[in-house]
Formats: structure tokens, sequence, C-alpha cells
């Protein structure tokens, strides 16, 4: 086992590190540079600022630079926020990103799978049709609708929540509802028919015909035998909500790290997007060998590092 | 027995989940009732930097005007007056100020305010170390251009020496008659070298950091929110205010619901909420030193004759552009904006569609016919575009002319106005300080700012004699020619409308200065609550 | 196919989605006004019987622009729907299939696309080639083709276990013929019902893009980039994004009946029930 994780963390630096270049490649396609604005610099000053962050040399001589840092754990300089390493903007931003995503991630877990039983257990039956219609309806609109949508009503007319900002657990209840939905729609389909499926083996029959009660059969046996698709689901959704939204944290002004998936490109801010892609692609990596561990758990029968 | 295991797991997890979720860093509590007279604001995204040698921007201005003060400071009539310079007085020659500094400035670490402290700030500035954007804000300093672009390595022939602790002398390499009110600008406030150099770039976080203005930075958490307190050793009276929060908010309508909630003393105000708010007791509207427009590239057809370049600018109502965009935007065909010194609201071409008509007929395409597909560019944003499709309309309705619309993502529409200038292009200006130098140098033709492509000696020798002109009378004189060669004869931009700022502020709030350069003085507010 | 006709949903969902269609074809007929026609003297109208649903900030009328907006988006959706759904199948058939290193490698490529940021991609593609509908489905096809890959990889691998694909290979049909006559058929349910999600997913990426700035560039209309003019004056003009919310919600919700509808119907294991 352990040396299974070792093995997949091992095979996890090469990913890193074509995560890396390629970012770096993509973002000096893009043209305009962190330093062209509005108020364009005088030659003199713009080869002062180039050369202060070795702008001024070949991109193969940048690229080398950054790896260098990187080795040593230094992410670089943000460009647009002088004087702050970009370590300094993750490590201040990245925690509320990942207590609003883990929120978020416990929301659509509770919501997802319970909706998805309840379907399950009666399918067709009007809780059935109503469920899946939320289900749909959750993955329907824009988020910037919905948090809106939210704001105005539970913060605006009923006053139960802010409407925004980030001073204490009930200014992340409707960020957390917003970014929870579209998941939580999404796990609630998976678990329902996934649940049918298992609903009709054999075994569950043998569990019936034992006589345990319809709930045991549903929460005990059958839950657990169709919960595979779901942990699979969750393994790059929290990856994905613990490193923040851009519109989530946008419309509810959160100083979270999403934020900069967006800003960080179009500031041209080379070192920060490098720095947020890198947080992102080592969550993703992470997450699937949890998630390969989670199977194992689940189903000794597939054996880790596959056949 | 796979069962088992895999609840014993399940429950593992779930437990771990939601420890992390009671263990990661929790915010504080809301303070129950702002006991203190607290004045909550919002900024429009993070200040960049808050070292005044290299902030740009009007986020980082906002916070600094309140946290600092250099030589002069703006009256209500945007002319400089005395702050930490208590007098100055100019030589015969116009090339040579002395600056005299009060005795009680005050750092908020208590030390004195002096003249080296402003030496250094300004060659700190000039230093191509420093890397500072609007070091050439100061070029007009002898020496000061040679040793910021590394033609003189030491910065012992800048113009600018502490004759003693009091006295600051400035030597100028021309006459320029309103360095008092370049010294309002935030680039040339006076630096601590102690600080600086102990702390290195982190001297701007709180506690390093040491300001000589009624406000001190109390908090900075990154990307939310500022908190400023009162300056015990500020020399003015102490504010009454005993603290000010700035949350940074990016989102007008996100801050315009925090007020509504309570949340919030002042909010900006989006378009659409234009018509619930107007005229109601807590409006409140002033207008901004800032024009829009759009340039031709006069070196690009068709816009290379000037006949062209006129029929559209004179087939634009510029009436329609408040009316769109609803904050009170005024019509502009001048481009010195009101309220800025030798401002004259009548030049300019007026709206006049058969004239236009005319003119697009002689240049050979009556009623637009066999005109060119002509582009015209912007950067992407809500309200470039509503002014864009309408300009587009206007230009279908009264020339009969087809304009394509492209938008660019910002970064990458500068890149492209300084490579190669798009045939016709939007772009704005703000006032760094209040004179009309700073708007119309832009279109002479040494301003790196000038994307026109248009070079014209008499309006070069126009500028730069009205520079070093005392007399206010010659120097109406000659901006009023210099704005007709640009926006009559020669047509080189379209000036559309001057920008205005719309605010939201509770009843209860007493003493708030907002001026037209967009800063909002906050040392003289009272909280009244009833 | 009798399913078709037996089955409620996919007929009320179908028909709805065929509805759209016809109307986003026929917008230049149904519509009142041009969809970019301004009058500055009705900006901002609400719902009356000169304009069915109201006016926008330019004094554009509301219901044209909703008509020519659903051709945007209804394009923008089912053309990058396709282009995932083509190139990811392609992709991932031939990695499921060839297995070991090929596979390998071809999946840790897919990995490495997923890792990367989106916006990166797609700033590049809409600079390059433009915010017209060319530029933005491609820039969406290219950050989506991969979902589509690993699920027909997953269920290449399933029936290249089956026993007449071994039949075939055993009597040494070539490997492309073994591929694309005895696999991809096979997973022809899976693909339409991959298709159907596709469509709405890609319709509300573009809502993002709009709301990022990067969307249809105007004086085009998407539902998304009216949607996205409209959700801050929630509060003062709701008839600006109650209309494109509305419309966007019923298509959406119709192509997502329509894909369970579907995955039902094709599905032998569930249909036995």
């Amino acid at each position: 086992m352990i040396r299974f994780i070792l093995a997949r963390l091992a095979w996890g630096i090469p990913v890193l590190w074509l995560v890396a270049t390629a970012t770096f490649v993509l973002m000096h396609l893009v043209p305009g540079g962190p330093f062209d604005q509005e108020k364009p610099l005088p030659p003199e000053i713009r080869a002062n600022v180039d050369a202060k962050y070795h702008l001024d040399q070949p991109v193969m001589m940048q690229y080398l630079f950054y790896l260098k840092d990187l080795l040593h754990g230094d992410l670089g300089p943000s460009y647009k926020y002088l004087g702050r390493n970009v370590n300094d903007i993750i490590r201040d931003t990245f925690p509320v990103s990942m207590q609003l995503g883990l929120w978020a991630v416990l929301i659509s877990v509770i919501v997802g799978v319970g909706a998805g039983i309840v379907a399950a257990a009666r399918p067709r039956s009007w809780a059935d049709h109503a469920g899946m219609f939320l289900a749909t309806a959750g993955i329907s609109l824009p988020s910037f609708v919905v948090g809106t949508f939210l704001i105005m009503v539970f913060s605006y007319r009923l006053h139960f929540f802010p409407a925004a900002l980030w001073e204490g657990w009930r200014y992340g209840m409707l960020p957390a509802v917003t970014l929870a939905m579209l998941p939580a729609a999404y796990i609630a389909r998976l678990t329902r028919s996934s649940m049918l499926e298992v609903l009709h083996k054999d075994f569950i029959r043998t569990v019936r015909a034992k006589g345990f009660g319809e709930r045991q059969v549903l929460l005990k046996h059958a839950l657990k035998n169709s919960i595979t698709p779901v942990v699979s689901f969750l393994g790059p959704l929290t990856a994905t909500l613990v490193t923040g939204s851009f519109v989530v944290e946008f419309i509810f002004s959160i100083p979270g790290m999403g934020r900069y998936f967006i800003t960080a490109v179009t500031n041209r801010d080379y070192p920060l997007i490098m720095g947020v892609t890198l947080v992102y692609a080592v969550l993703i990596v992470l997450a699937n060998i949890v998630v390969d561990l989670i199977y194992t758990w689940i189903d000794p029968r597939m054996r880790v590092g596959g056949n | 027995m796979i069962h088992r295991n895999w609840i014993k797991w399940a429950v593992t997890i779930g437990l771990i989940l939601a420890l992390a979720v009671l263990f990661v860093r929790t915010s504080a509590r809301v303070p129950p009732g702002p006991a203190e007279p607290t004045f909550r604001m919002t900024l429009s995204n993070e200040p960049p930097t808050l070292d005044w040698n290299l902030a740009t921007d009007s986020v980082s201005f906002d916070v600094l005007i309140n946290l600092m003060e250099g030589l002069t400071e703006y009256d209500e009539q945007l002319r400089p007056r005395p702050a930490v310079a208590r007098s100055w007085e100019v030589s015969p020659d116009g090339r040579t100020y002395l600056f005299h500094l009060r005795e009680d400035a005050r750092w908020s670490d208590g030390k004195p305010v002096t003249a080296g402290d402003f030496e250094y700030s300004w060659k700190r500035l000039l230093n191509p170390q420093t890397a500072a954007e609007y070091a050439y804000f100061l070029y007009d300093i002898e020496g000061a251009e040679d040793y910021n672009t590394g033609k003189a390595d030491r910065p012992d022939s800048v113009g600018v020496r502490a004759l003693d602790d009091r006295t600051l002398q400035v030597r100028l390499r021309k006459p320029i008659v309103f360095f008092p009110s370049i010294v309002t600008f935030m680039v040339t406030f006076p630096m601590r070298r102690d600080i600086v150099e102990k702390f290195g770039e982190r001297w701007t976080e709180p506690g390093p950091m040491v300001t000589d203005g009624p406000f001190v930075l109390d908090e900075w958490r990154h990307e939310y929110k500022l908190t400023l307190r009162p300056n015990p050793y500020y020399y003015g009276p102490r504010p009454a205010l005993g603290k000010v929060v700035m949350f940074v908010v990016n989102e007008t309508t996100t801050a315009l619901t925090l007020y509504e909630t309570g949340d919030l003393e002042m909010a900006t105000l989006p378009p659409e909420a234009m018509a619930t708010y107007r005229g109601k007791p807590k409006y409140f509207t002033a207008p901004l030193l800032r024009g829009y427009y759009y340039g031709f590239n006069v070196l690009k057809p068709p816009f290379t004759d000037p006949r062209i370049r006129r029929a559209f600018s004179m087939a634009i109502d510029r009436k329609e552009f408040p009316a769109i965009l609803k904050r009170g935007e005024v019509p502009a065909s001048f481009w010195l904006p009101p309220g800025m010194p030798y401002h004259n609201p009548a030049i300019g071409l007026p709206f006049d569609p058969e004239a236009a008509r005319r003119l697009l007929a002689e240049a050979g395409y009556p009623a637009g016919r066999g005109f060119p597909t002509v582009t015209a560019a912007f950067n992407t944003s809500p309200e470039n575009s509503l002014i864009a499709e309408n300009l587009q309309a206007q230009w279908k309705r009264n020339l009969g002319v087809e304009v394509l619309l492209d938008n660019q993502e910002w970064k990458v529409y500068l890149k492209r106005l300084q490579t190669d200038p798009l045939p016709l292009f939007r772009l704005g200006w703000g006032a760094d300080y209040p004179d009309p130098d700073n708007f119309l140098n832009l279109f002479t033709s040494t301003s790196g700012n000038n994307r026109t492509r248009w070079k014209n000696d008499r309006y070069d020798a126009l500028i730069r004699s009205a520079a070093a002109d005392p007399d206010s009378a010659h120097r109406q004189k000659a901006y009023d020619e210099a704005q007709r060669i640009l926006l009559e004869k020669d047509v080189v931009i379209m000036p559309l409308f001057v920008a205005t700022q719309n605010w939201v502020v509770k009843p209860y709030v007493r003493g708030l200065q907002i001026n037209a350069l967009e800063l909002l003085i906050l040392k003289n507010v009272r909280l009244e609550r009833p | 196919m009798r399913f078709l006709q037996s089955n409620p949903r996919i007929t009320i969902s179908g028909g709805f989605i065929l509805l759209v269609c016809l109307a986003a074809l026929a917008a230049p007929w149904l519509a009142p006004y041009p969809f970019d026609q301004q009058d500055t003297h009705s900006i901002l109208q609400g719902p009356g019987s000169q304009h069915w649903m109201g006016t926008d900030r330019l004094g554009r009328d509301l219901f044209s622009r909703l008509l020519y907006g659903a051709r945007m988006s209804m394009a923008v959706g089912i053309f990058t729907a396709l282009f995932a759904v083509l190139f990811g199948t392609i992709y991932g058939a031939v990695s499921g299939y060839a297995g070991g290193r090929t596979d390998n490698i071809l999946m840790r490529f897919v990995d490495l696309v997923y890792s990367l940021p989106d916006l990166l991609l797609i700033i590049l593609i809409t600079v390059t080639i433009g915010r017209g509908v060319l530029g933005i489905f491609l820039a969406l096809s290219l950050v989506s083709w991969v979902t589509v890959a690993r699920i027909i990889r997953g269920e290449v691998l399933k029936l290249r276990e089956f026993s007449y694909v071994e039949a075939a290979r055993a009597v040494g049909a070539p490997h492309h013929r073994i591929l694309f006559v005895h696999i991809l058929p096979n997973t022809l349910g899976v693909l339409i019902v991959t298709l159907t999600f596709r469509v709405p997913a890609a319709i509300l990426a573009e809502s993002t893009l709009s709301f990022i700035g990067l969307g249809i560039a105007p004086p085009f209309a998407s539902w998304g980039s009216m949607a996205n003019e409209g959700w801050s004056a929630m509060k003062f003009y709701p008839h600006l994004i109650l209309f494109p919310s509305l419309i966007l919600f019923l298509t959406m919700v119709a192509f997502n009946v329509l894909g369970d509808a579907l995955r039902d119907a094709l599905d032998p294991e569930q249909r036995m029930r």
C-alpha cells in the first residue's frame, strides 16, 4: 500500500513538471505582457522593470530561472502586487477557498446522496420526479444568476444571511450553497442511477428475502455498493472546489484563491498564473490518488497498482 | 468483512473532513455593533501596492491620500495649497523652487518630517533600480531624466537637495509654472530611508509602515480589507473617526447591496441603480477630471483624410451617452473637462449630420457609398460595449457607414495600441494632477501616450510654451488654440463625454470630501448617528 | 426506435428543443425588430405591448434579441458538443483499444489538459480567432473533449473484453475494423446520451465566458451574454434577467430530461424495470 502511494506520488512529479511547462508555454503565447498598461512606460523605465524580473532574457532562460526557483519551493514575486510573493498570496487565500470549498463538498454530498436515495427508493414516484427536477434545475442556470438570486432573497429581503464579505461562518452559507448547487445535482443523479442498478442485483433480493427492513436494505446494503461513481466524481470535484471559484468569490467578495485563475491571466502575472495552476495540479494528483485508495477500501477486488 | 471495513474507513474520512472544516482558520466573528465611530467603504480592487513611489493607480491613491501628506495638497478648487510645505518661493527665472517645511509635521512614529525625507523619496523614485513607472513625473528636475535612464550613474547631479531639515531646494531644467501641482501627487510624498532599508519590500505592511498623514494603516488583509486608524502624531486636528474599513469589493452591485443591508457607510452607484437613487437625499454626484474618447490613427486610410475624420466626429450626437449610461455624464466635444483650469466649453465640433454627410460626399463617399469597411476597437467592458454599439448605430444612421466592432481583452488591446494602433480606437484619460498640461501633453509628438501617430509642430510649440508661461491669459490662449487644432482642424480625437462619480452615502455621514480626481478625503468625516 | 413514440418524456423534451431550434432558424422572420436596432428614447422599458419582453440598456427589443440569441447559444452548444464528442470518441476509443503504453501516454495527456487553466487556452484561442461563434466554439471544444475521451475509453475497455470482439480478433480482423465495426457501434447509446449532456454544458460554459468578458462579441447576443447583461440589474430591471434565465433554464431542463430519458430507453439493463 505504502509502495503504491509512493509510486503514485513519484509519478506526480513529472506530471507537475509537464503542467508547469505547458502553462509556461501557453501563457507566453498569449499576446500582451505584465507591464503593458494604459499609461505606458518610457522605454528606459520599461527596460529597468524588465531587467528586475528577468523579462529581458530569452523565454528559455526565464523558464530555467523559474524551474530553479520552483525546486527551492519559491514561486516567485507577483508582478501585479508589488512586494508580495506568490507563496504569500497562496498562503493567504487558499485557506479561505478551502474552507468554503469543503463546506460546499459537504453540502453537495449530504444533499446529493440524500436526494439520490430518496429518488431511488421509490422510482417514478412524485418524490423521484420532484427530486430529479430539482437536480436538473441545479445544473441549468449560471452560478452568477443563482448567487445573485440567493442574495436578493436571503439577505436583501429576508436578512437571514449577509450579502457578501467574509467575517464568520454565516458569511459562508450563501456562497457555499451556490457552489454546491451543481455538484449536488450531479451527485443526486449519480446516486440515483447507481442505486437503481444495485437494487436489482441478486444479493439485494437475498437481503430482502431475509426480512431486513427497507430502510436497512437501502442505507446499509444498497448504498455502500453503489457509492463508487460518487467517490470517483468527488475526487476532482474536491480539488476544483477547494481551489475556489472565480464567479462565486467575485459576486460574494470573498478573499479566496479562485479569482486568480482569471485575474492572474488578465494581468499576465506570470508567476501567479504558474502558482495557482500548480496548486490545482497538485490537488488533482492527490485527489486521484485518494480516489484510487478509496476504491480499494470499498472493493478490495480492485487491486491497487492496476493489472 | 469487506463491508464492515468500508464503513470504518468511511467514518474515518468523514471525521477527517469534519475536522478539516472545523479547524481551518475561521475568520473572527463580527464585532457586535461598532463602539467607536467606524467608516466602512469599498475599494474596487486590491491596491496593487502602497509604496507611493511605485503606485500608479487610483485605488492605491484613494488609500494613500488618507495615510500620507506631501508638500502640497488640493483645495476645493483643486489648486495646490500648503500641506507639509508651509510656503514656497520661485526664483525669477522660474527654474528654482524653495519649499519651507512646517515645524510640527510628524511621522506616525513621532519623528519629524524633514526635507531629507523628500530628497530620499524623489531620488529613490528616480533610481533606475526602483523601476518606478511614474519616475517621469519628475523628469523636469535637472538631471532627473539622465539619472533615471542610466546616462548618469550617481544621483548627485539630480536637482533636489535638502538645504537643511526644513528647506527643500528644487532646480528645474526649464520653467514649470504648475510644479506645486505636480507635488500633490503621491509618487512625490516623503519617505523614510531607515524604514525602507530596514524592512525591504515589506515596509508597506501594517506595523513597519510609517506615514505622515491623518491616518495610519492598522490592518491589511490582502484582497479583502484595509483598516485605518488615526495617526496620533498628525499635526492637524485629530480625525473624528476611530476607524476606517476599506473592503475590496469588485462588483458594484454587491457593494450597493451591502450598503442597503447596513454594512457600508457609502457605495458607488452602478448605472442600473441610477433611476432608483437619483434625487434621494443620500445621493451624491460629482464630476470627474476624466475624459472618454475615440482616436484615429491618422496614418491608416481612410482616416488619412481630415474631412472623413471630421465627418465621423460631427455625426455623433453626444447627448445619447448620458441617456445610455445614466450617470449624468457630461457630453463633451471639448477635451479639457469642466473643473480643469482653462476649460472652454465652446471648443469642439457640433453634432451636424448634414454637414457630416456633405464632408463624406466631398471625400468621395456620398451617403457612405463605397466607404471601406473600418473597425472600431475598444477594450472589453460593459460600458465600453454600450458606447461602441451606440456609436456603430449612430454612424450607420447619420453617415450610412458600416463600422465593425472589435473588442479585446485589456492587455491584448494595449499591446496592439502600442505596436500597431487600430484605425479607430477607444481610450480614456484621467487627470494625475489638475493642470491642462496633463491632458494636452498626451498628443504632442514626443508623448509616449500618443497613439494617433499624429505630429503637429504648432501644437507641440503651443503646449511647450504654455507650460512655462506664468501668465494665465497667455496660457488660456495657447490651450484654446491647441484644442482647436486637435479637435476642429485636424480632428485627431473625438471626445465623447466627461465621466462622473455617483455615490450613495448614509445620511449620518458629515464632512466627506469627494473631489474631481476621484479622491476620497476622510480626515474631516464625522458620524452623527441619531 | 419504437420507444421514441411511446415515451412522453422524450416527445416533450425533444419537441421543445426542436421548437427552440426552429425559432432560432426563423429568427429573422419571427423577430419584431432587428436585434441591433437601438432606440434611445425607450431604454430599459419593462414588458409592454410595444416590446413584449421590454428593452435593454440601448433600447433594443429583448424578445428579438432572445430569438437571435438562440442561434448563437444553440450553435455554440451543438457544435461544441459535436466536436467534443467526435474528437473525444476517436481519442478515447484509440486509447482504450490500444491499451498498454499507448493508452497510458494518451491518458496522461488527458490528465495534463485537465490540469491546465481553461482560461489560458480560451484567451489564447479567442485572441487568435476572435470572439465570434467559431472562436468560442473552438475554445470550448478544446477544453471539453477530454471528458468525453475518458467516458468512451471506459466503455471501450469494457467492450474489448466481450467474447464477440475476441472472436473477431481471433479470425484476424484488422484493428480499425474491430474498432469501428464491432466496438464503436455498441457505444452509440452512451454517445447519444453524452451528446445531449454536452450541449447544455457548453451553453452554460458560454454564459460563464460572458461573465468573464470573453463571450460572444457585441452587438451579437447569446442567452449567456444576455444573462450576463441582466444579472446585476436583478433588483432594478428584473425583466433583463428573467426572460433570458427562463429560456436558458427551460432549454437546459429539456436537454437533461432528454438525456435521462434516452439513457433509460437505450440502457437494456434499466429497461427491464
